[in-house]
């Protein structure tokens, strides 16, 4: 019995010793934690204020390069006036800092961060990039924000959720340009909820518009959705559009005048099932019944327009980019088209789409993070990265070149933002939404539209606890 | 259970003897744990025992008590920060994170636990001592324990590194689970940022009650049942499968038998993530074999019959629910046939020949060989790896996933509504919950019910392989 | 004659079979000597054959393909996963087929419960686990995640065992062997089957895995993925189009020493299989 015990406390031992190892070294963060929060608490309100007045401050000043030094002249806890300077100065040890960026981005950002490093000379860097996609980095960020890199590139549609789930530093200062006054409105409004603006603008060429291949049809064809359908039929060729996909079927009930909008707890709101909506329903069945509009994946759509037996399509820079390859000087862009509904026509709404870079609050060296996502979005990074990759800037300047101005899905992008709204919208609308899309697009919705959307909606307007 | 309440009895009426007829070094023991053994001058144990008893006292303080003190509520502090724009630099408060409190909670308990029984065991191994020594019976040295661990003992030896592992990555995290289906752990309450805490049952009222906004029940049911068809299916299918391309490549008319059976190991030599991502695509709308089909009117046949709604240029493999579901468990055949091929060639050359062979003397035909003797024969032998693989197959998650994410689309609309489709195991909707919805507490309590399927099942079939004493019948 | 017809139907059928096994492998291993880089859906061999494919895998990673180091490190991870593995099944099916102690009933079927638990499930209680032990982005924690738990899956290891027979370890304790001399000189070398058959499926299981190693492995960084991840992320929605004929690529390589430990261990595996019940 004895050597029983022997094994079970060796075993237990080694359990407990490496646990008190790790539950050591948690109470050590602690502690040294609660010891800044007993200052913090006392500096707290007057803090905040200071933020405050502070952003203020940026934004009316904001023309002013380094608006921060304004604000600092009242602080005399602050050693110097130039933060940046404070930073240098209070910056000892090798600022470690990860950096996510797309895999299509590696070398351009690669290049970057060297860049970013001969700007603070006096500062060893050690900076590591990783790849993550834009369009998934919330799933990576989410899962342990604590893990995820310090600064990170993703798309502006997944802002409400990182926002909601503290994965997202405010920007409440800046310091080497003024991020809201420099980018285009429609970029910073996507970068701010609740009128705090929790990141910095990359590119602005991230929503969608309609490519078509100039051969089947002319300016005029493309007006109209159901003219370019006939177009197409004649031609014997198909157009289309990822419909069984929430981000794209808003467009339509956007455009017929049906809202979807984001409520402060994170659920939605949703009058899909107004009166009339009916219409928007049949229309998109009738659409999508002639079988020459057609509901294809991104990925299936790279191959069918490779192919050549889609000849227009609605989705973005990424997929244009196979469509001018494909169709060549043919290849045009414009806004997206009118459809018909019940005897109206109504003009295509969309989602602006714009890629931001954030940064995380759980980063060690918070203060360098935001340099670096400045620097990483400033102008020429901006105009670098139209130069390299075709991205279209969402900073003014950098936007108004005129090799900017010059290429066709930009200038689509840009007609269409008069009808594009930024992406306001709860986890719950997307499920749904795609099934609705699904249904309506291989017509297995039956005649009960009315019932279809009012399901559609209570799915989307699902309460969140 | 009157047995179980008897050893227990015997468990606590041993320890209670142990103190009251305990000397000096057992009734110290209760307070240092090493006493007992320095008493009997084993010095070596008595150290270790006291060095056991500080890292728990140790741990105790610095790690089970603050994490406990917070058991009750997971964290009150949410999580704030200071930035102050001039130094670049951002204060945080000591704030709790609620799901660290939970996990380091629930090992802290597992350690005292641990630690409980460890307690009990010492005082009644000092007071056996001290019989020992009272009898005048020989007492170990520290070097004859040791040799005791690798021979009457080694049980014990072999069974407590694999034992901590096990606690480690599966005992823990299953507490942890069925903890977090008491709680709002969701998107709404995501630590670090936010806090969670406990609700009682109203996530399990949730998933079985339904309402037009809140599906879950349905889905759940729908769910479940396609999940239980799903593993009969492909259970018996593969198994069948196997067993027929075994037999039928074994048959002594097959030429080149050893030839066949490697081409079809080739299927399982690909790692199965690498063929059914391929398969996936393979099979899409767009996909190859649609180019195929409607190249040689195959599309437009199964249209005239009916099989593909007229309104589809393709065939919808894997994006219809009645396609997908043919599909998922064809395609499964594909990919498990070709091993339970290799399970029955092995159990199929060791079936006894003299039976076959008599049965034939008799003037039985193959087919009622095959029957009549090999079948029974084999469900025999593998009997009990068909409830493993039928267990195996509920929580079949590579193959649904793999094959239907982000392909399928359900249109089934209150499915919609929770997030779930058609063609989702139990496992695969709890995977899209927690990974694409952040629904952590949903996702528990479904887990939870599948772990109930799972053990339902397991224990039934193997209690008796246990119990009974089959086990010492082979030898 | 008719014997004749027989025999030509039954080849038939079997080339049949064979055909409908191996067409996908045949896709993946022409398209992945494809020029073009995307799906093609029109032809079923590629219109243009190249290496470059195979290049890229292994003479110019870039940050999406990492091939080698992907190699490396998944065959780092499987090597001693593999190890401690095929210990942990090893000892914990000699505990519980040839020794006696109390409670190992009652061990057994709550170690056969909890095999039952779908890892998926507590995949996130894990991750959390493995980062307060500082385990995260690091191979040893790979190793640890795969194999600390593999004593579970003693069953048919202990199966095997059972028919050892008990009057070799009744000799051996007459001549004063310890139970521990037992295990290793007499238990393992005649457990050879089935120790092939643990190594095998425990090789195999980092090979194969994505959804624990991607959630483990979560710097982003390239080079710290096992293939699994690698390949897996190829196939995401902005890659597929310029990296499907990369994936078939290395979907091709990663196969072949897979296939390889088959064939040489094929023997052995159908042994330890089923070797457990049929020597009763």
């Amino acid at each position: 019995m004895k050597k029983k015990v022997l094994a079970a406390l060796l075993a237990t031992s080694m359990v407990a010793a490496s646990l008190v190892g790790c539950g050591n070294s948690g109470n050590e963060a602690g502690g040294a934690s609660s010891a800044d929060n007993s200052t913090a608490a006392t500096d707290n309100s007057a803090a905040a204020d200071n933020s405050t007045a502070d952003s203020t401050a940026d934004n009316s000043a904001a023309a002013d390069n380094s608006t921060a030094d304004s604000a600092a002249a009242d602080n005399s806890a602050a050693s110097s006036d130039d933060p940046v300077a404070n930073l240098i100065a209070a910056t000892t040890d090798t600022v470690k800092l990860t950096v996510w960026a797309s895999e299509e981005d590696q070398t351009l950002t690669t290049q970057l961060l060297e860049d970013f490093k001969a700007t603070y000379p006096d500062v060893t860097f050690d900076i590591t990039l990783g790849s993550e996609s834009e369009s998934t980095a919330k799933d990576t960020i989410l899962a342990d924000v604590e893990a995820a890199a310090d600064v990170f590139a993703f798309a502006d549609d997944q802002i409400n959720e990182m926002v909601q789930a503290g994965a997202l530093q405010p920007v409440a200062a800046t310091y080497t340009f003024d991020v809201a006054s420099e980018n285009v409105a429609g970029s910073v409004e996507a970068a701010t909820i609740n009128g705090t603006l929790y990141a910095y603008p990359m590119t602005a060429d991230n929503g969608y518009f309609m490519f078509y291949d100039a051969s089947v049809f002319s300016e005029e064809d493309v007006k109209s959705l159901d003219k370019m359908v006939e177009v197409a039929e004649a031609a014997g060729k198909k157009i289309a559009m990822d419909v069984s996909n929430g981000w794209y079927i808003y467009a339509f009930f956007q455009g017929a005048g049906y809202e979807l909008t984001l409520n402060e707890d994170g659920s939605n709101n949703c009058t899909w099932n107004a009166a009339g909506a009916t219409d928007v329903a049949q229309a998109i069945m009738d659409l999508y019944g002639t079988n020459v509009l057609v509901d294809m994946s991104d990925e299936e759509m790279a191959t069918a327009i490779a192919e050549g037996t889609v000849v227009a399509a609605v989705n973005g820079t990424w997929r244009a980019e196979t469509a001018s390859d494909a169709w060549g000087e043919n290849y045009s862009a414009t806004k997206l088209p009118t459809f018909n509904v019940a005897g109206k026509e109504c003009q295509m709404s969309s989602y602006s789409g714009y890629k931001l870079i954030g940064v995380n609050p759980y980063s060690a060296n918070i203060g360098w993070s935001m340099l670096l996502a400045e620097f990483l979005t400033n102008e020429s990074a901006q105009a670098a990265r139209f130069e390299a990759r075709g991205l279209g800037p969402s900073n003014v300047a950098a936007a108004s070149s005129d090799a900017v101005q010059a290429d066709p899905a930009i200038a689509a992008l840009a007609a269409q933002a008069a009808y594009a709204t930024p992406q306001r919208v709860g986890g719950n609308f997307w499920a749904p939404a795609e099934t609705l899309g699904q249904i309506l697009a291989d017509g297995s919705a039956g005649s009960d539209l009315q019932s279809v959307l009012d399901t559609a909606v209570e799915g989307i307007m699902a309460p969140i606890e | 259970m009157k047995n179980k309440k008897k050893i227990s009895g015997n468990y606590f009426k041993e320890f209670g003897t142990a103190i009251a007829k305990g000397d000096l070094g057992v009734k110290l023991s209760l307070l240092i744990m090493g006493a007992g053994y320095f008493a009997r001058k084993q010095i070596i144990n008595g150290l270790i025992m006291i060095a056991l008893e500080a890292v728990f006292i140790i741990m105790c303080i610095f790690y089970a008590a603050p994490n406990l003190a917070k058991f009750g509520t997971l964290g009150t502090v949410q999580f704030e920060q200071v930035f102050d724009p001039l130094t670049l630099t951002s204060k945080v408060n000591d704030y709790d994170n609620s799901f660290l409190i939970l996990l380091n909670s629930i090992i802290a308990l597992f350690i005292i636990g641990a630690f409980i029984l460890v307690y009990i065991a010492n005082i009644k191994a000092v007071y056996r001592l001290q019989q020992q020594k009272e009898a005048g019976k020989h007492i170990n040295t520290f070097r004859e324990d040791i040799r005791a661990m690798l021979n009457e003992k080694f049980h014990i030896t072999l069974l407590s590194l694999p034992c901590i592992g096990i606690i480690l990555m599966n005992i823990i995290p299953i507490l942890v689970l069925i903890a977090i289906a008491f709680t709002n752990y969701d998107q709404q309450h995501m630590p670090p940022s936010a806090l969670f805490t406990w609700v009682g049952w109203k996530n399990f009222k949730q998933l079985f009650t339904n309402s037009t906004t809140l599906t879950f029940g349905y889905s759940f049911g729908k769910i479940l049942i396609w999940t239980l068809e799903w593993a009969v299916l492909s259970t018996l299918t593969t198994f069948i499968g196997g067993i027929l391309m075994a037999q039928f490549i074994n048959n002594k008319k097959t030429k080149l038998p050893k030839m066949w059976r490697t081409l079809f190991m080739v299927a399982i030599a690909v790692p199965q993530f690498v063929t059914l991502l391929l398969v996936r695509n393979f099979f899409a709308d767009s996909g190859i074999v649609n180019t195929i089909c409607s190249n040689i009117g195959l599309t437009d046949f199964l249209k005239s019959v009916g099989l593909v709604s007229s309104n589809l240029t393709y065939i919808p493999f894997l994006t219809n629910p009645t396609w997908a579901k043919v599909m998922i468990v064809l395609i499964n055949i594909w990919v498990g046939v070709p091993y339970q091929m290799l399970i029955a060639t092995g159990v199929l050359m060791n079936i006894p020949v003299d039976q076959l062979e008599s049965a034939r003397i008799d003037g039985a035909s193959s087919f009622q060989i095959f029957w009549k003797i090999t079948m029974p024969y084999v469900l025999f032998i593998t009997g009990p790896s068909l409830i493993t693989d039928f267990v195996r197959n509920i929580n079949n998650f590579n193959v649904i996933y793999l094959l239907t994410q982000d392909v399928y689309v359900t249109s089934d609309q209150l499915l919609a509504n929770s997030n779930a489709k058609e063609v989702d195991l139990l496992v695969t909707w709890l995977f899209r919950l927690t990974n694409e919805y952040y629904d952590y507490k949903i996702a528990s309590v479904i887990g939870i019910i599948v772990f109930i399927i799972c053990a339902g099942f397991t224990l039934v079939t193997f209690t008796q392989t246990i119990k009974g004493s089959r086990e010492e019948d082979f030898r | 004659m008719k014997k004749t017809v027989g025999f030509v139907v039954r080849h038939l059928v079997l080339t049949f079979l064979v055909v409908i096994w191996l067409v996908p492998i045949l896709w993946l291993l022409v398209t992945s000597f494809s020029a073009y880089k995307g799906i093609n859906t029109a032809h079923f061999f590629p219109e243009q054959w190249s290496l470059d494919n195979y290049k890229v895998l292994f003479l110019q990673p870039d940050s999406v393909v990492q091939y080698g180091a992907w190699f490396k490190n998944t065959l780092l991870i499987a090597i001693f996963t593999c190890i401690v593995s095929t210990s942990f099944v090893l000892m914990v099916s000699y505990a519980m087929s040839c020794l006696r102690f109390k409670g190992r009933k009652g061990l057994m079927s709550f170690g056969i419960v909890l095999n039952m638990f779908p890892g998926v499930l507590s995949m996130i209680a894990v991750y959390f686990v493995m980062k307060s032990l500082g385990l995260t982005n690091s191979h040893l924690g790979m190793i640890i995640v795969y194999s600390a738990g593999s004593g579970l899956g003693y069953l048919i290891t202990k199966g095997f065992m059972d028919t050892i027979s008990t009057s070799l370890r009744e000799a051996a304790w007459l001549e004063g062997a310890s139970e521990a001399t037992i295990f290793f000189k007499i238990i393992i070398p005649l457990s050879q089957p089935i120790i092939v058959y643990t190594i095998i499926n425990s090789f195999l299981v980092p090979w194969g895995d994505f959804v624990l190693a991607k959630l483990m492995l979560n710097s982003g960084i390239a080079t710290d993925w096992t293939i699994a991840i690698g390949l897996f992320n190829m196939l995401g929605k902005s890659l597929i189009n310029k990296y499907f004929s990369i994936f078939c690529a290395g979907g091709v390589i990663v196969s072949i020493p897979i296939s390889a430990l088959f064939v040489l261990m094929q023997k052995f595996y159908v042994e330890g299989v089923t070797g457990g019940s049929v020597k009763g």
